[in-house]
Order: structure tokens, then sequence, then C-alpha cells
């Protein structure tokens, strides 16, 4: 019923507007130029409707629900690395004319052997990336609609991958600008009616949190996740069916998917592994990753990958040039933090009333849920409903238009830098890219997007940041540095989360170095790149790509017709910068 | 395609413009960098003060100022100022004092040209 009237719109209109893109690519040869004339405020926009995800729409709140408003401080990081961003690379980053990173390190450094490994590198963060969109595509609608997760999931992959294999959305900015007012709104206007609806009682509840220790009302609990209960006392719990069944006190496996109605007034079990909404330290604005009991180190982890890793995101780096030139690009960086500042005031309030009204959700490991979850709880007519619609039909905007960014630029990767191929080969690449997208999503169900999103974020902080903040700043570095600063810190970031994943669970602050490995794999990929590179010599044109990178273009300068369709394919730019440049190197 | 030159020109060298371009544009980048990573570290700091004060200064944090604003509150608000605060005087220090620096090198290199 939801898909219906919430999503089938949504996808609906993305198709139209792909089928559009299509269209205006082939019959107006201006419209790629055009695109580069777009202001400041579109174009912000757009970078945030690309940049706001299903971590941000659904993530952040599920995190308040479950750690405590220490969890703000991921949307915080996720605002200030545009400030990173902005001071650091934005502008010489749209003057070099690369439109992903793979061209940026060949441009910069001319090593074809690079360009592969940036490329490389695109997989994994967009994989890390991919993988948590189409995983809380599936939990969301199984939530509101009761499907089982894998549906979600496929339909969400089916959309994406059609969208795009008919070959919409590139040059599409405006459809990216609307999205991110269109996710704003969805996002503004059900919390607003949400802080009206609940009483007064709940809002006094939401600022003093209490621990969830009994179970207000009969409370149904959908599993997502196998997890082990520590049942205090004794309860009996009826299944979907009805059935009463007595839970003896002592650790209880429930499978996944297991339904259990718990009743009024009864103890609420503890999950292994996980302390309860609402206890002490939910409070604190800190965040105890891991519950390994050093929030400092744990906080400044997160903050560390998110701000350093912002500006290596291959989607987003991509927005950058449809920018008319360096200045431009600045300013889009600049109303980007406001953008999104604005979008992150409101995570808070749906996470402080998800911890009054849906606590349960972390007992099924489905907290990415609480945003969605909201609107049955307070309204069970047709208001709660269309409530429940129109954030349902959000956070598919959001994931819609994160993943399609996202799946495009793995696509270009793959067809363009690593297996060179035409047009036909980068459609056939979105579907493969997608299946294997749908299929590493399946069994990912729970892992907290937020979790999964950060770690795309650690490796693009432990790789792309130093190569971008080096190349841009420092003429010194080599293409042999480069190379080894990036490996360096693409094993280190991608074996930690390897460990995290598939090792036994480590304790302490070994648990958060190795969940969340930012503080030591930026420092060490930095260090790699440095040291390598000054026991080599920089090239001798290392100047003139130096130049290129920080001297504007005059306004309305004469400027190559491109073509923007490949991702990765380079403008060309015959300026006098351009032919100054060369003469230095001459 | 890359969007660098071939790397096989001789160097010829020695043309005034050039190493007056490649002087300035060293203290373009020299100005760039003595504004821009400051002020990277010091809102990176920023924050850092804000988890170290929340982890080790509770009492402080807590300290009411009236009635349910407390110190950390008020805090995490200029946070919140201070990133648009800090984005504000890039934007601002790198129209004023970056661009016309830059443009007047372009300037040079192309008369050089001429």
């Amino acid at each position: 019923m939801i898909i219906a009237f919430a999503i089938a719109p949504l996808v609906l209109v993305t198709l139209l507007i792909g089928v559009r893109g299509v269209a205006a690519m082939r019959t107006t040869s201006d419209f790629l130029v055009a695109s580069r004339q777009v202001s400041p405020l579109v174009n912000s926009a757009a970078v945030s409707g690309e940049y706001l995800s299903a971590a941000s729409f659904l993530g952040v709140a599920g995190l308040v629900v479950k750690d405590g408003v220490g969890a703000l401080w991921y949307p915080v990081g996720f605002t200030a690395g545009y400030i990173a961003m902005l001071v650091l690379v934005a502008a010489p980053m749209r003057r070099s004319g690369a439109l992903t990173v793979p061209d940026f390190a060949e441009g910069r450094l001319a090593s074809p052997a690079l360009r592969r490994l940036a490329a490389v590198v695109v997989l994994v963060i967009g994989g890390l990336y991919l993988v948590p969109q189409f995983r809380t595509a599936g939990l969301v609608l199984s939530e509101v609609s009761s499907t089982p997760y894998w549906v979600g999931v496929v339909i969400a992959g089916a959309a994406v991958s059609i969208t795009l294999a008919l070959g919409g959305m590139r040059a599409a900015t405006y459809v990216q600008a609307f999205q991110f007012f269109l996710k704003l709104c969805l996002f503004i206007v059900p919390a607003v009616w949400l802080m009206l609806q609940v009483g007064p009682a709940v809002r006094d509840q939401a600022v003093h949190p209490v621990e969830f220790t009994t179970f207000p009302r009969d409370t149904p609990v959908v599993f997502r996740v196998p997890v082990v209960l520590d049942v205090r006392e004794p309860v009996t719990v009826r299944d979907n069916r009805g059935h009463p069944s007595l839970l003896p006190a002592g650790p209880q496996p429930v499978a996944a998917g297991q339904s259990l109605v718990f009743p009024a007034g009864s103890a609420v079990p503890r999950v292994r592994g996980e302390s309860p909404p609402g206890g002490p330290g939910w409070q604190r604005p800190l965040l105890d990753l891991r519950q390994a009991g050093h929030p400092l180190l744990g906080t400044w982890a997160v903050l560390m990958a998110t701000m350093l890793g912002t500006m290596g995101l291959p989607h987003v780096l991509v927005r950058f040039n449809t920018s008319p030139d360096g200045r431009s690009a600045r300013r889009t960086a600049a109303l980007t933090v406001g953008l999104l500042g604005i979008f992150y005031l409101f995570p808070g309030i749906y996470g402080v009333l998800g911890r009054v009204l849906v606590p349960q959700l972390y007992l099924a490991g489905a907290t990415d849920t609480a945003v969605v979850a909201l609107p049955a709880q307070v309204n069970q007519g047709w208001a709660g409903t269309l409530f429940t619609g129109l954030l349902t039909s959000g956070a598919f905007a959001a994931f819609l238009a994160t993943s399609l960014g996202l799946l495009l630029v793995v696509s270009g990767a793959i067809s363009h830098d690593l297996l060179p191929g035409g047009l036909a080969r980068l459609r056939a690449t979105v579907v493969v890219a997608a299946v294997a997208v749908v299929l590493l999503a399946l069994p990912a169900a729970g892992i907290d997007v937020s979790t999964l999103v950060t770690w795309a974020f650690a490796v693009a902080a432990s790789t792309f940041s130093p190569l971008l903040v080096l190349g841009i700043w420092w003429r010194r570095l080599t293409p042999a540095g480069a190379l080894a600063g990036m490996s360096v810190g693409l094993l280190a970031s991608a074996g930690a989360i390897a460990v995290t994943l598939f090792a036994p669970p480590l304790h302490g602050a070994a648990a958060i170095l190795v969940a969340q490995p930012a503080p030591w794999s930026v420092p060490l990929a930095f260090a790699t790149m440095l040291l390598v590179s000054l026991r080599g010599r920089p090239p001798a044109w290392s100047w003139a790509a130096m130049l290129r990178l920080h001297l504007d273009e005059p306004p309305g300068a004469t400027r190559d017709r491109s073509d923007l369709r490949h991702s990765t394919r380079v403008r060309r730019r015959s300026s006098a910068v351009r032919r100054a440049a060369r003469r230095l190197v001459g | 395609m890359s969007i660098t030159e071939p790397t096989t020109r001789t160097p010829s060298g020695g043309v005034w413009a050039e190493v007056q371009s490649s002087a300035e544009f060293a203290g373009l980048r020299r100005r760039l960098r003595t504004f821009a990573f400051p002020m990277t570290a010091a809102f990176l700091l920023w924050y850092l003060l804000y988890v170290l004060l929340a982890d080790y200064a509770h009492g402080f944090m807590a300290t009411r100022l009236a009635g349910n604003i407390t110190v950390g509150l008020v805090f995490g608000l200029l946070q919140f100022a201070s990133t648009f605060v800090i984005t504000g005087c890039y934007v601002w220090y790198a129209n004023r004092r970056l661009d016309p620096v830059a443009e007047r090198i372009r300037a040079e290199i192309e008369e050089g040209r001429r």
C-alpha cells in the first residue's frame, strides 16, 4: 500500500526525468556547456541533494535512539567536512578541470598507474557507501509494509540501475537541486507535525531521558537481525499468531525474522553487547563507539574520518565541476555548509522523539527505521499513514539521489579507468555493479547505516584526502609518493574494516582504532606520501601543474565544448594560463 | 585523456616573466597556505576542545546559566554559529586577498607571452 503511493510516484518521476535527460543531451548541443553556468545556490543545493543519503535522513536519528545524543557528532562531521573541502580543495579542484579523483591523479602527476589505483579506491568507497543505501531501502520497506527485507533491496537495485542504464541524471543538476528541497520539506514538515502532535508529557520525556526498562504498552518487536537477549525477569510473550510462550530468565537467542509481542509492564530484556536507550551516558554528548569506554577517542575518530573524508567522496567532487570557475566552486562549497546546517537541525528531533516513542526498535536491531516508525505511534488514522508515506518517500529520495550519483562514478571508474570501453559497456557496467551491490547488501541487514557510511569516509580520508591536499599544496609530491601513500592508506583503512567485520570482537581502545581507523590511518598515509616523495625528485613540469591549480581563468575565456557524458572525461582548456603554463614547461 | 601536457619539451628557461611569475606565484601559495592551514587547524581544534570539555569538564558544561540553558548548550550552539563564521571568513579572505594576486600574476604571464 505504502509502496504504491509513496515510492512508485518518486521512482516514476525519477525515471521520466532520466528519459528526458537523455533526450536533452541528444538534441541540445549547448546543454552541457550551459550546465556549467549553474549558479552557486542551485549548485550547492544539488551538492546537498546528492550528499544527503539514507545515512543522514534515517541513520543519524536511528543512532540517536540507540546510542544517545553523542550521535549528533556524525552530522557535525558531515557538515564540517565541507569547510575542509572549501578551504583546501574546492577551487583548485575546479580549476584543474578534473571531474574525478582518478582524473586529478593523472592530471597532476601524469601516472596511469596512479589513475588505476584511484579507480580502485573509488570502487571501495562506492561499495561502502552504496551497500548501506540499498540495505536501508530494504529495512524501511519491511518496516512500513511488512515485505521481506530482500524485496526492498531488490526494488532499490532495480530502480537505480534502470534509471541509470536509460542514461539519465548525468547532466541534470536541477534534478538533484529539486531533490534537496524535496528532502528538506519531507523531513521538516513531518518533524514539525510530530512535535505538535505529541503531548507535553512526551516532549518533557524527550528532554529528560529515562532508561528504557519497562514496556509502557503491549509492544510488538520484529527482530531484523539475530540477537541474544539477556532476560532479567521471566516474561510471557506472544508470537505473531498469538500463541503465548515463556521466555525464562537468562540469555535467550532470538532468530532474525522472529516476531514477539511483549506485554505492557514487563521488564525490557537487554540486547547483548548494546546499552539500552536513555541509560546513563545516553545524554552525554560523546560517541562511545562499540561501548568500548573511550568516548573521547571514539568521537574524535568519527570527526576525523568525516571531516577529512568529505573532500574525497567521488560523487560529490563531480558536482563541483558544474560551477563556471574556481570562485563559484568556492561559493558553492560555502553555501553547502549552510544548506546542510539547516537540514541537520532535524535528525536530533527525530532521535529524541524516537527514544521516547519507539525505543523497542533497539531490541529489533532496526533503529534506522525510527524516523518512518514515528508517525504511526502518534496518530493511527489517515494522518499517521500520510506522514509515514511522506517520510518513506523522502527516505527513498535520499537513497535514490545518492545511489544514482555513486553508481555512476563506480561504473565510470570501471568502464573508463580500469577496463576502457564505450557507452554500451558503461550501461552494462551499471547493471552489473547494481547486482553486485544488491548481493552485498543482502547479508548486511545488521550493520547501522551510519557506521557503514562512516567507513566510506574513513577510506576516503586515508587515500584521497592526502592525495588532494598534498597534490594541490605541495609541489614536490611525486607519482611514486602518491602511489605509496594511497596504497598504505587503502590497505590500512580497508584492512581495519575487514578485521571489524570478520575477526572476533576486540575490546577497549583497540576496538575503536580498528572499527574507526581514521586517527592512525590518515597520518600514516600522509607520512608515507611525504617521505616517499622527499626521496624522489618532482617532475619538471610540476610548477606548471601547480599554476593551473591556483590561477583562475579569466571570465569569458574561450573554452572548448566538452562532453560530460562520461564522468571521467576531462575537459580540455585552452586558456591563456594553459598556454603560459606550457611555456613554463618548455 | 589527461589534462597534463606532454612532458617531452626541452627546457629553455630563463624568461624573465616566467621567473617573476614563479616567484610571485610562490608568494601567492604562501599566502594561501598561511591562511588555509592555520584556519583548518583552528577549526579542528575548536571541535576537539568541545569534545574534551564534554568528556572531562562535566561540572563546567552542566553549569546552568538560566533555566535549562547550560554552558554545554551555549557552546554547542556556538559551534554551530562558528561553522558559518569560519566559512564566511574564508570566502571573504579568498575573494579579497587571494583572487587579486592570482589575477595580477595571470596578467603578467599573458604580457610575457606577447
